[in-house]
């Protein structure tokens, strides 16, 4: 035992780090009056994931090292196993140190879902998702439609004469009269010589 | 008498302080040959890299947590691991007793293949395949994890 003073205590693996912070927060809010001191102690992070997983076992650092369990593919090895030890798995992982020819199909099965939830194939297994996306589209698209038509019946007014195709002709008349466009538009594409269009 | 007290004091803060700090990167692999340069660019040679992962790989007293660091490192980088890099990975998952780590590694290094899989996993697979017998690893495709197994609902389609 290295440290001797107040508040120094001897120290272990990881998890009584957690637990000695715990305690020595507890130690500094004994002298305060109980009714400033929230119900629930503030525990650092580590110790309030290590609550949250059960009895998971923490066998690395993960995406971003806290304990917890995501199947991704640019990680693929998370920081905590899936499932929780339970007798099953425990007597699994001691045939697991023996030679893996003998372990059958359904032991090596079970204890890849074990550690893992799903695997590669199932992560990027596609979903669908696109035949709903693709008739939502569509449905709005022609809700749109709709829409318009409802709009065009009876929100519009009705368009002036001038856009009837007899008026449209008379103006469409009237300007090869005037010769618009005549070098490289409209009425450059007109024989003017026999009143017809050029070919 | 109150000397020693602080000093015993000060002792005990500078052991929370090694304990706490780096317990995650306790070991890194072992340093590159190459001459230190300040910029980022990297002058480690193919061959360098893989000498360095092999041998990070093949120490006897490797911890499940570095076989998962490193794996999750080469996935991070734009690279398929060499062969000889895989081999010496699936030993080390023998080492720590883990079946599904190697299996896993598997799936990795296939999806890693990318578009090209069809040309790239068959010629790691027959390179790694005497290790594979030798352990007894299965593929995941012998395991039958090549198709989806199992179904998992999306949390967002959960109403």
């Amino acid at each position: 035992m290295t440290g001797a003073g107040p508040g120094c205590l001897p120290l272990g693996n990881e998890s009584d780090i957690s637990s000695m912070a715990g305690h020595l927060l507890k130690v500094a809010t004994k002298h305060l009056p109980s009714r400033y001191v929230a119900s629930r102690i503030f525990i650092p992070s580590v110790a309030y994931h290590k609550e949250r997983i059960g009895n998971r076992e923490v066998v690395g650092f993960g995406l971003n090292g806290e304990p917890s369990y995501i199947d991704r593919t640019d990680f693929p090895m998370p920081a905590i196993r899936f499932k929780e030890n339970s007798q099953e798995i425990i007597t699994l992982r001691e045939k697991e140190k023996d030679d893996w020819r003998k372990l059958t199909m359904d032991e090596k099965k079970a204890l890849y879902r074990a550690s893992f939830c799903q695997t590669f194939a199932e992560m990027k297994a596609p979903t669908g998702e696109w035949k709903s996306v693709l008739a939502g589209t569509l449905v709005a698209m022609s809700l749109t439609i709709w829409i318009y038509v409802w709009m065009k019946k009876f929100v519009y007014q009705p368009m002036p004469e001038s856009f009837s195709p007899e008026r449209k002709a008379a103006q469409f008349q009237r300007m090869i009269d005037l010769r618009i466009n005549p070098i490289e538009g409209l009425t450059s594409n007109y024989d003017y010589e026999n009143n017809r269009w050029k070919d | 008498m109150f000397r020693i007290a602080i000093q015993r004091g000060f002792s005990c803060v500078k052991n929370i302080q090694s304990v706490i700090i780096p317990y995650y990167a306790k070991i890194q692999p072992a340093a590159v040959t190459s001459v230190r340069s300040m910029s980022k660019h990297s002058t480690e040679t193919d061959e360098e890299f893989d000498a360095r992962y092999e041998a990070y790989f093949n120490r006897t007293d490797i911890d499940g947590w570095d076989v998962r660091k490193a794996m999750n490192d080469l996935q991070g980088m734009d690279l398929v691991p060499e062969p000889k890099i895989m081999i010496a990975a699936l030993r080390a998952c023998r080492r720590v007793n883990d079946y599904a780590l190697a299996v896993r590694f598997l799936e990795a290094v296939k999806d890693k293949c990318g578009t090209r899989m069809k040309e790239i996993y068959p010629f790691l697979l027959q390179e790694v395949r005497p290790t594979l017998d030798e352990l007894g690893i299965c593929t995941p495709e012998e395991m039958g994890y090549d198709k989806p197994e199992l179904h998992l609902e999306n949390v967002y389609d959960i109403h």
